[in-house]
């Protein structure tokens, strides 16, 4: 019988849970959040058990790791282990080259030096303010009026950058609200708004020294504006993961699981 | 506040612990007490309607039993004898200041307090209270920092000198006779001393300390200095310089300097025989704040012998030492209780820090030249006096100097915010730990206001440091799968 391991995210916005075998993903689950973090965990679980050939087998999962803001939380977790450490291996099990891993979530922003092995060598993390973090995204979006993905695609249309000075997403709020009735285009805000969260994270990054290969994950990962915005300023480009970032702490989790579950 | 369970297992309370712990309660319970007998019913009554602090300071026994939960054996113990006569100096040095104004002189941490004792005036360290007064009650000087940021001090400016302004803006600070200060250890350091010059109306003095600190003639200078002090005090106060006296003082002083060293030398054990407050408290009270006192010489004696009992015993002070780290900056006055709580949720000896370690403990005392010497040497190479200024090689070379000395795996930083100086070391900091390999936490905090960092907040700080980059297991995890 296929032994199965399991990781489970739980996060400000989003569960996320990924299922291994003894080799590969067998199945991968993206919820929203619910209010109570032990039900986004179950529900997350049970959606992705559903995507098994044999969903009772998610039942006898030979170990599960929990992680992300609410792991401790999560009822059926053998361990839990901070995100911090699970976005280190997931991010490394995708692309072993990597030495950074800017993880730009929900609520906060980490960046994380690696080790050659995996292991972390030193982090740092913004988790007591909006700017920089999905919250700041989800406030401007909804001051344009627009979704998260369609503020991707506005910033790539931008004809030129439209200053966003402020740090703070109050403050940056009224900035864009500002530059809204002085009638600039909303591509060019969009890219404002990108290139403001991009040197929030960029400053974060440098605290602990960008070495290549750099990785970004979590769900503001998949904004297209934010990797472009971010490139220039870290002088290289960000390396691709084979996998949905947003679900790259959910992997790692299950490495781990996987790694303790097989002895290693 | 979190413990682990795995790792607070320390040894059994002993019957003689739990004896010399009370008793030395009991003791601070006295030395308080007494404070009230030694000012008389009118000024005691007069001293705490007019200085409210002296309520905080009455509550000194909740900091002894809060440093001594969780500990035990002799460990326990030299935590508790050493706080009962922390206490003792605490109520010996606030009666002085307000029973002898005309005698005390307020100086800056960094002025050397042997000089004043010779001459028969009472040192009276400006920063004290707000150093002691969070240890206390971290919320103790909130209200005295903002009396000084509403009244233009900088909001980002360091917090030690906030709120001894503050204090002072308060009417709260007890007049003294006069004011000696000195160019060091930083700006804000020098710039509270210009305030407090035109608040208190006091006559002040202003030591130059020079900015190469090892060469001979800047020894030279500096003693010079020591003795343009004495000078300009005998002639502001009715206070003259006895020799001999101070030869006594510096004689004491290095009597307690040996046994410190000693100490030194049983701290590289592994297990250390004793950590934190044993450490670095008994330093900054009886080196710092009241150097060359017997009861200074009896406190490092006390924890020699603590700390040697142990040893022989093969016992650490913690019950499983996991980690050694060494602290660069001064302890979290907001939250002192941090090595405690690290001892038992990750097994972290603190074994030696910035403020405790220092270059030229002896005084020559065949001659007032050769005492002022090195009381100059003593200031000049003391730790932030030489970290806050010169090349970086000082602030370095110590730091991975003591690291190595006393076998740390980890080097913490208490990242006082308000602390430019230090602040700006950091990114080299952390360039140089990696290329040692040597794991670095940064801690952001604020020294003394806990509205900035709160301490569950520093304990988040830590717990992710120990859980990532330590591989340290949380051992207060206790998920089932079939909950």
């Amino acid at each position: 019988m296929t032994r199965l391991y399991a990781g489970c995210d739980v996060g400000s916005t989003t569960g996320k849970v990924v299922i291994l075998d003894d080799h590969q993903v067998v199945a991968t689950a993206l919820i929203p959040s619910e209010v109570d973090p032990a039900d986004t965990a179950r529900l997350a679980l049970d959606l992705a058990a559903s995507y098994l050939p044999d969903p009772s087998a998610a039942r006898s999962l030979a170990r599960l790791v929990g992680t992300g803001y609410g792991r401790n939380e999560v009822p059926f977790a053998d361990e839990n282990i901070s995100e911090i450490t699970c976005h280190a291996v997931g991010a490394q099990a995708c692309n072993p080259s990597v030495r950074t891993v800017i993880d730009v979530g929900g609520q906060d922003v980490k960046a994380i030096a690696l080790n050659p092995d995996g292991t972390v060598l030193d982090f740092a993390m913004n988790d007591k303010c909006a700017a920089g973090t999905g919250r700041f995204f989800e406030a401007m979006a909804r001051i344009l009026r627009i979704d998260l993905d369609r503020l991707s695609e506005l910033s790539a249309a931008a004809a030129s950058v439209a200053p966003i000075t402020s740090q703070c997403s109050v403050f940056a709020e009224t900035e864009v609200v500002s530059l809204i009735a002085r009638r600039t285009p909303p591509p060019d805000i969009a890219a404002g708004i990108q290139l403001a969260v991009a040197r929030r994270v960029y400053a974060l990054a440098r605290r602990v020294g960008v070495q290549p290969a750099v990785a970004m994950t979590g769900g503001c990962a998949k904004n297209h504006g934010l990797v472009l915005a971010l490139q220039p300023l870290l002088r290289q480009e960000l390396v691709p993961l084979d996998m949905d970032p947003q679900l790259i702490g959910a992997l790692g989790a299950a490495v781990l699981a996987r790694r303790k579950g097989m002895g290693r | 506040m979190p413990v682990i369970s795995s790792l607070s297992k320390a040894k059994p309370h002993t019957l003689r612990s739990r004896a010399v712990t009370g008793a030395c309660r009991v003791a601070s319970s006295a030395s308080i007490a007494s404070l009230g007998f030694r000012l008389g019913p009118w000024l005691s009554w007069r001293s705490v309607r007019r200085y409210p602090w002296l309520k905080v300071l009455l509550r000194v026994n909740e900091l002894a039993a809060r440093l001594t939960a969780g500990r035990a054996g002799f460990y326990q113990e030299a935590v508790a004898l050493l706080l009962a006569n922390v206490t003792a100096s605490i109520v010996d040095s606030v009666q002085g200041a307000l029973a002898m104004p005309q005698r005390t002189v307020l100086h800056e941490d960094l002025v050397p307090p042997e000089i004043l004792r010779a001459m028969g005036l009472h040192p009276w360290m400006a920063e004290f209270l707000g150093m002691v007064l969070p240890m206390v009650d971290p919320h103790a000087v909130e209200g005295y920092i903002d009396e000084a940021e509403n009244q233009g001090i900088p909001a980002d400016s360091c917090s030690l000198p906030k709120a001894t302004l503050g204090l002072t803006l308060c009417g709260q600070m007890p007049r003294p006779r006069a004011v000696v200060t000195s160019n060091m250890p930083c700006d804000g350091g020098m710039m509270q001393y210009v305030l407090l010059e035109r608040e208190l109306g006091v006559p002040v003095f202003r030591l130059d300390v020079p900015h190469d600190v090892s060469s001979d003639r800047a020894v030279h200078y500096f003693a010079g200095e020591l003795m343009r002090l004495i000078r300009w005090l005998e002639r502001h106060t009715s206070a003259r310089m006895d020799w001999d006296r101070l030869r006594a003082i510096c004689e004491e002083r290095n009597r307690a300097i040996e046994a410190e060293l000693d100490l030194w030398d049983l701290l590289r054990a592994r297990p250390a025989p004793l950590a934190a407050e044993p450490v670095y408290l008994t330093h900054l009270m009886y080196t710092v704040a009241e150097p060359g006192t017997p009861r200074g010489t009896r406190m490092f004696r006390a924890m020699l012998q603590y700390a040697l009992r142990n040893h022989e015993a093969g016992l650490g002070a913690l019950a499983e030492e996991r980690h050694r780290a060494v602290l660069w900056n001064p302890p979290p006055m907001v939250f002192i209780d941090l090595f405690n709580w690290a001892e038992r949720a990750h097994g972290v000896a603190m074994v030696m820090d910035m403020l405790t370690f220092h270059h030229h403990p002896f005084v020559d005392t065949r001659t007032p030249r050769s005492m002022l010497e090195d009381l100059a040497r003593i200031i000049m190479q003391g730790p932030m006096a030489r970290h806050t200024r010169g090349p970086a090689e000082n602030f370095f070379g110590d730091l991975f100097h003591i690291a190595e000395r006393f076998s740390a795996d980890m080097i913490w930083l208490a990242g006082h915010v308000g602390c430019k100086n230090t602040q700006a070391l950091v990114g080299m900091l952390r360039e140089r730990c990696r290329m040692r390999r040597i794991p670095l936490l940064i801690i952001d905090y604020d020294l003394l206001d806990p509205r900035a960092v709160s301490p569950a907040d520093i304990q988040g700080q830590v717990d992710r440091f120990m859980e990532t980059v330590m591989g340290e297991s949380r051992a207060d995890f206790h998920g089932t799968r079939e909950g």
